[in-house]
Parts: C-alpha cells; sequence; structure tokens
C-alpha cells in the first residue's frame, strides 16, 4: 500500500487567515481568543471565543465574484482553507476534475451555525430563507465540490470533535485502498449560538482563556475554522514539495459516556496504541504531541492518564486550543496543520495559560516557542460519543 | 467488496419481524413513518431518554448483536440523524433567550449518537464512525466497511443507515420544494409526473464480512458520482459495469430509487433506457419514502430478492426475465448525488 504524502496544506482560524499567518501566531505565542463582536449571543462579553474577525459579509465577497446568498459561514471557511491547500499543492484543474480525486470534508455542526434561520424555517409555514438546502453536514463539502469540480470519492464525516481527524484518515485510506489517487480532505465549524449554548449548558465554558493542563483549568473556549491537507501517493509526487507523511492513524471508541471520557482514558489510549502500531513506531520514538487538551477538567486529566499509560513520561505535549479555542470539527485537522508545521520548521508550539501541573500526573506541557529537533508528531483529537483518534505525521 | 450477513429493517412498511411488503401501507400527509418494533431489547429508562434516530438504530442493532456481540467496527450513515434533538435545543435556545438550559437535547444531537450509543452500549471499543454525505452517507458507510475488511480479512463490521422525519426537517424541505404540494398517497407516487415527492424514513444495519458462508448476499462494486448531467451518469455507469465484467450484458434485474419527483426522471429514465428490454426493473420509494438514506432500503429490497428469489409484486415496474442473481442498485438524491452498486447471490445460493 502506498505511503501517504502532505503536499499542500490551507487553513483558517482565529490566529490567521494563511498557513503563513497561523505559524507566526504561534511562534510569537499570540493568542486568537477574544471578546466576540461579530456573533449576537447573549453570551458576548461573558464567553470569550476563538473568533475569525472577518464578517461573513466579506467572506463571500472574497471568494465569490458575486456573493452567493446560499453558503453559511462554515462553507465559506471550507472554501478558504480549502483553496489555500489547492494553490499550495499546485493540483491542476485537470487533476481535480478527474475521477481519482477525493474530498473528504468533516464537520459537526455545518449550516446549523444559522441559529436564527434555522429556527425559522423550521416553524414557518409559506416561504423559506435562502438557506432552505444548506443546514446539513454534506452542505459545506459540497461547496468545495462545485468550486473544484470533483467527481471522484466525496464524503462528510462528523464523529463530534475528532470529525476532521476521521477525514484525514478516511482520505488516506481511500487512497490506499486505490479508491483515489489523491485526496483533499479536513473539515470547519463556526461559532454559533447553537454551540455556545450547548456546551455552556454543560458547564465547560471557561470565562477566561482556557488554560490547557493546568490544574485550575476551569473549561473550554469554543473557536471557529478550517483546514485542508492535499494527500498524495509517495509514487507520485516526485519533484513536488513534500511536508510530511501520514505513518499512522487509530480510532477506537472509549465507550463510557455521551459526553465524558473514561477515568482511565481507555478510547484516548487505545487510538494512540492504533497509530503507533501502524506507523511501527515504539512510543519513544514520539517527539511531540499535539493533545487534544481542551482545557476542561474531564479531558486534560484522562488524556494525561492516558499518555501516562502509553509513554511512562510523555514527550514534550502542547494543546495549541489555547490560541485558537476548540473549534470543533476542524480541530483535528487545524491541529495537523500545526503538527506538520512543527515538523516542517523544526519547532515546538506551547501551551499558553499553564501555571501549576494537575496533581494527579505532574505533566507539564511545553511552555514557551522553541526549536527542537522533531521526527514523529502524534495528534489527538476526541469526541462526544467516545469518538477517539489519533493521526502521526513523521519527516520524511 | 463484502458479503451481507443478517440485517433488520425498520421502514414504514412490514419488514420485522415478519416481512409483509405486498399489504402498503399507506403515507399521511405526504410521510411514510416507520413502524417501531416494541423495542424489547432496551431498557424502559434508557429508551425514553433517546430520540428517535438514536432509538430505531439502537433497536435494529442489538438483536444483531446477540449473534456477534464484539464487530471489529460500527460505521452508520446518516445524513441528518439527531436533527429532532437539533431542533428541540434550538427551540429552547430561542425560548428562554439563551437562559440557563438542559444540554440533553444538545447531546443527542450530534449525529455521531447513533453509532456511538451502539457502542457504548455493547461497550465496543472498535472502530467507531459516522458518515453523513447526505444522499451518499450510506454509500460512504459500504465503501468504509469494505475497506476495512481489506486490512481485516477476517473482520466483522456493523454497517447501517438511519435517517428521521421530524416535523421541523420536514417542515424545512417542504420549504426548499422537496414534496409534493397536494397530498399524494404513496399507492398513486407514480401516477403523474409532478415536482416533488413524499418524505420518508428509516433504519437498516446488517453484519458484513468477508465469509460466504451463511451470507444473503455479495456486494461485488459500488460507483458514486457528483453531478446534474445525465450523460455523465450513463457514462459513469457504463463504465461501472464494463470495469465489473458486464460486457455487452447487463445484469438481470434493476432497482430504481425511482420517487415521482418530474425533476429527477430523467436520471432514473436514462439509466433504464441502457438495460435491454428483457431486464426487470423494481422499485421502492412508494415503499420507504424520499430520505437522504434511502438506498439503504433499496439495497435490503436486494438482499431481500436474492435471499427469497421473489419479487414483491408491489416493487415490480416491470417484468422482465427471471435472472436474478445480479443486481444493479441506482439511486439518486435530488439529482446530484448518484450511485450505483451491485449485488449478487453468494456463490453456491439459487
Amino acid at each position: 500500500m502506498s505511503r501517504i504524502m502532505i503536499t499542500g496544506m490551507g487553513i483558517i482560524s482565529a490566529i490567521g487567515t494563511s498557513v503563513m499567518e497561523n505559524r507566526e501566531s504561534l511562534k510569537n505565542e499570540r493568542s486568537g481568543i477574544s471578546e466576540l463582536e461579530l456573533y449576537s449571543t447573549a453570551y458576548a462579553g461573558i464567553l470569550p471565543c476563538g473568533e475569525i474577525k472577518i464578517t461573513t459579509e466579506d467572506l463571500n465577497k472574497k471568494l465569490f465574484a458575486s456573493p452567493d446568498p446560499t453558503i453559511t459561514r462554515t462553507g465559506l471557511l471550507v472554501l478558504h482553507a480549502a483553496e489555500e491547500a489547492v494553490r499550495d499543492s499546485a493540483l491542476t484543474h485537470e487533476q481535480l476534475t478527474s475521477m481519482d480525486t477525493a474530498l473528504v470534508g468533516a464537520t459537526t455542526v455545518g449550516g446549523m451555525c444559522l441559529t436564527d434561520e434555522i429556527f425559522h424555517d423550521a416553524h414557518e409555514k409559506i416561504s423559506g430563507s435562502p438557506y432552505t438546502s444548506s443546514y446539513d453536514y454534506a452542505s459545506v463539502t459540497l461547496v468545495a465540490q462545485k468550486r473544484f469540480g470533483i467527481l471522484g470519492e466525496i464524503s462528510t464525516i462528523n464523529t463530534a470533535c475528532s470529525s476532521s481527524a476521521n477525514a484525514i484518515l478516511f482520505g488516506a485510506r481511500l487512497i490506499k485502498h486505490g479508491f483515489a489517487k489523491r485526496a483533499i480532505v479536513g473539515g470547519a465549524d463556526s461559532l454559533a449560538k447553537f454551540t455556545i449554548n450547548g456546551f455552556n449548558a454543560l458547564n465547560i465554558l471557561s470565562r477566561e482563556r482556557c488554560a490547557p493542563f493546568d490544574r485550575d483549568r476551569n473549561g473550554l473556549n469554543l473557536g471557529e475554522g478550517a483546514a485542508f491537507l492535499v494527500l498524495e501517493r509517495e509514487e507520485d509526487v516526485k519533484g513536488k514539495k513534500v511536508y510530511a507523511e501520514l505513518s499512522g492513524f487509530g480510532n477506537s471508541n472509549d465507550a463510557f459516556h455521551p459526553s465524558s471520557i473514561s477515568a482511565e482514558g481507555e478510547g484516548p489510549y487505545l487510538s494512540m496504541d492504533e497509530a503507533l502500531g501502524r506507523a511501527g513506531l515504539n512510543a519513544t520514538e514520539i517527539s511531540y504531541i499535539n493533545a487534544h487538551g481542551t482545557g476542561t477538567e474531564n479531558n486534560d486529566e484522562t488524556e494525561s492518564r492516558a499518555m501516562q499509560r502509553l509513554f511512562g513520561t510523555p514527550p514534550p505535549f502542547a494543546s495549541t486550543k489555547s490560541f485558537t479555542g476548540h473549534t470543533l470539527g476542524a480541530s483535528g485537522a487545524i491541529e495537523a496543520v500545526y503538527s506538520i508545521l512543527g515538523i516542517v520548521h523544526q519547532e515546538l508550539y506551547p501551551s499558553l495559560q499553564f501555571k501549576e501541573p494537575i496533581p494527579s500526573t505532574r505533566f507539564v506541557p511545553v511552555k514557551h516557542y522553541r526549536q527542537q529537533a522533531i521526527q514523529h508528531v502524534m495528534s489527538n483529537s476526541f469526541g462526544f460519543g467516545g469518538n477517539c483518534t489519533t493521526l502521526i505525521f513523521s519527516k520524511v | 467488496m463484502l458479503y451481507v450477513h443478517n440485517t433488520i429493517c425498520f421502514s414504514p412498511q412490514q419488514i420485522y419481524p415478519d416481512t409483509e411488503l405486498n399489504q402498503l401501507t399507506e403515507s399521511k400527509d405526504n410521510q411514510l413513518l416507520v413502524k417501531e418494533p416494541a423495542y424489547s431489547t432496551i431498557p424502559p429508562g434508557v429508551l425514553r431518554r433517546m430520540g428517535k434516530a438514536v432509538r430505531m438504530s439502537v433497536g435494529a442493532a442489538l438483536p444483531l448483536l446477540k449473534e456477534v456481540p464484539q464487530p471489529d467496527g460500527i460505521i452508520i450513515g446518516t445524513a441528518n440523524g439527531g436533527i429532532e434533538d437539533c431542533i428541540k435545543f434550538l427551540n429552547q435556545i430561542i425560548e428562554y433567550k439563551e437562559g440557563l438550559l438542559a444540554p440533553g437535547n444538545f447531546v443527542q444531537s450530534t449525529s455521531n449518537a447513533p453509532a456511538a450509543q451502539i457502542a457504548l452500549i455493547t461497550k465496543n471499543k472498535n472502530y467507531n464512525s459516522t458518515k453523513t454525505h447526505r444522499g451518499l452517507a450510506f454509500e460512504n458507510a459500504l465503501l468504509d466497511a469494505a475497506m476495512l475488511l481489506e486490512e481485516n480479512q477476517d473482520g466483522c463490521y456493523l454497517v447501517g443507515s438511519v435517517d428521521e422525519i421530524s416535523t421541523y426537517n420536514f417542515n424545512i424541505d417542504r420549504l426548499a420544494g422537496c414534496f409534493r404540494e397536494e397530498i399524494v398517497s404513496n399507492r398513486h407516487l407514480f401516477d403523474h409526473s409532478l415536482a416533488g415527492t413524499i418524505a420518508g424514513e428509516g433504519t437498516l444495519m446488517g453484519l458484513m464480512s468477508n465469509q460466504p458462508a451463511g451470507a444473503f448476499a455479495k456486494l461485488d462494486a459500488l460507483q458514486t458520482i457528483h453531478t446534474t448531467d445525465e450523460g455523465l451518469v450513463l457514462e459513469t455507469l457504463k463504465q461501472f459495469l464494463q470495469k465489473n465484467g458486464f460486457s455487452g450484458e447487463a445484469p438481470g434485474l434493476l432497482i430504481t430509487g425511482e420517487n415521482g419527483d418530474a425533476r429527477q426522471e430523467k436520471y432514473y429514465q436514462t439509466t433504464e433506457s441502457f438495460f435491454p428490454e428483457s431486464t426487470t426493473i423494481v422499485r421502492f420509494k412508494h415503499l420507504s419514502g424520499e430520505y437522504c438514506t434511502a438506498s439503504s432500503f433499496g439495497f435490503w429490497l436486494a438482499t431481500e430478492i436474492l435471499r427469497t428469489g421473489k419479487i414483491p409484486d408491489i416493487a415490480l415496474k416491470k417484468a422482465g426475465h427471471a435472472d436474478y442473481r445480479k443486481i444493479l442498485l441506482y439511486n439518486t438524491y435530488q439529482g446530484l448525488q448518484h450511485s450505483f452498486m451491485l449485488l449478487s447471490a453468494p456463490e453456491g445460493r439459487m
């Protein structure tokens, strides 16, 4: 089976509208978590979020010659990131429209970001909003399908907060099994009244900037964004810029609770262990872990326990959610981009706001940006419903 | 690709536990609601808290998992699983002006809840994924299972689909123009060529493996495409059949997702016209209604025909020759998403 190479990346998040801008923010330890400015919610000014400070209208104008009124903010984020990735990989129109180019998107909210509009359309009797075909998950992937004219395998995945990690995994397997030669893979989610109120009802949103892996952490910050990768077969990338290899992946279910992870971190342990096995690596060979690290009581404790079980003492690790907020279905792809950037530039990105370690493990994340030799990076994504996925990227 | 072992299908028609398709259950107000069983395998306290999509999929999966308690993975296709809870939570947000809300609907609103609940109830820590690609969500799940079976030759996977009608998504799809403006009975769905169809819902759960022994059917190949051009749909079909060993001939039985929507007729007519006059043609949307994963009802019907060797009269569009050992299933969702599936009787059957 072919080895899978990453030849293109695109990203938009609270810390930048391109790969280069995101890296600058990570290097300069510049967080994107701030007061909400663009969303009308009762929690603006109370719950800080990783908001992209560009209006939906401006995004639409930037991406469409004549603004398309049916496309949601999530769809626009998809297009923004996917276009950068496709450009970066220099995929031709011929390649994009051939039957062997796959597209795999992921989202947890999809078009449901339009909380008020969907409420209207669910109850309205006479005339709908322009969005009646744009609320579902697939709608955001289909925006990219239409833009690029993709004819190959297309999928949309929703495994809650591990969605886009599973999109990367699924794209890689489509290539390995010969259903595609290349795949554009990633995910997106927008901030929404829907998720702000949902996570708030669960009492897991922090009123300050989140502090992943800190003893006194008190919840997560929601974020928004999108990221896409271009995956290609090793035999097709001769002469092309190659960022890294996707060397391993694992998927398991914690099977414990609908919205929290088991005390011993069984699902996280199994997905990390499977990814190591597929990559043919020992735990000691991992140079850095981009942790799921949401900043909630439950996640950081259980993820630490799982790392302890697998690694004893883990390699340097951090949660870049302290920069972007938790971007839900986009987080796996966003953090894949950061993991790959770390490999390309041989550098480690920190966890912000960390002060004191969790008493049970005493693990201390990377606190400041630094340069370091990196060979293999592990990236974790865990979601509601116990859906755990781990990816491993390696230097080529 | 894979062998289909036991399946359980809940649909608007009488299928489980006993199948009686020829007594048509009629639609009401352009909706065909699923006939739900008593769910004796789910504890009542747990059942009460489940949304309809979760309830249907768990209810169909658990009896299968008595045979194979720990499949190597659970893969479900659902375009809108959880929509009812989703909009119930939206209603709370608006009604209580973002005040103190109960999180129950929110947690159940994510569409991975069916696959996650099955894993949770059966303590299954293996591969778990949910495909949500609208009209191809079930096809995506099948493809994933086929790849997993390549990687794990001795494996067995629970593969399924679920989608529900809620008053909310029915209303949204109605505003989008998906359904007939006038009330039409499913009995007369194909009588007039008009825009729109009727809504349906259902779930299919099945155990899939590489083992022919005891299998009902074999999925030989699967092809999907996104296009609104019926010429490209036809070209895709030709190449698909050629690639899978049909040069000059075609499978004896064609099952289509024809749904009475005049705007989608051209795709079904184009596909039908490619097949020889002697081909038997079967259709099913008057039984299942239209929903994003309705192709899974067609898939179930194909496996049922392969298992029994009989075509229910009510599903027959055109009688042709009686060789049903190979079936082509074609479905389109809204004329943009198309799928072709080739199914056959497992070696040694029929």
